[in-house]
């Protein structure tokens, strides 16, 4: 899973849909997510920390996948 | 896994499910552009609505939803959306989805 910009992330997303153009799905997944693993977000719970949100972005044409996040 | 067949039950009941629940929920897009079709999916992990459509027509109605999931996930459920008025074109889009419209409507033959 590949972590990208917002720029190269559309660049390539582009290309994923130009490549399955005669066969082959993309699938682009969205999720409100934190980006932070379970464990930490109960200690920021626990300290009272604000946990902030971003959306996070996957898109995938079934071999590869690449993924973005938005605030 | 339910498929609605009307556009906006499946929007209602998507933002309701993400409302409920947005620690859980998603939104997930599968579009194969050889058979032209494309299936919707929001999901909590417990209930599942889905929207299928092989018609150019509904990629700007997607593209409204996805703004719409695009706000409500980097602001969070409180996200107003309503206050942006999605039905018209005076939204300012977060990040330029244009590749979703472009791969519609190039090549559909309609």
């Amino acid at each position: 899973m590949v972590r990208l910009q917002q720029d190269p992330f559309l660049n390539e997303l582009t290309n994923m849909f130009e490549r399955t153009t005669d066969k082959g799905s993309v699938w682009v997944t969205l999720k409100h997510s934190s980006d932070k693993s379970k464990v930490q977000r109960n200690k920021m719970k626990t300290y009272g920390e604000k946990i902030e949100y971003k959306c996070l972005v996957r898109a995938t044409d079934g071999k590869k996948t690449i993924s973005t996040v938005m605030e | 896994m339910v498929y609605i067949t009307s556009w906006d039950d499946f929007v209602e009941k998507s933002v309701q499910l993400f409302r409920a629940d947005p620690e859980k929920t998603r939104y997930g897009m599968k579009y194969r552009h050889c058979d032209g079709k494309l299936v919707l999916k929001v999901t909590d992990d417990r209930e599942c609505i889905k929207f299928k459509t092989d018609q150019a027509q509904d990629a700007k109605k997607m593209e409204k939803l996805n703004n719409i999931f695009f706000t409500l996930m980097a602001r969070g459920p409180e996200g107003n959306i309503v206050s942006r008025d999605y039905f018209t074109n005076q939204l300012i889009y977060p990040m330029q989805m244009s590749p979703f419209i472009y791969l519609f409507l190039v090549n559909r033959d309609v």
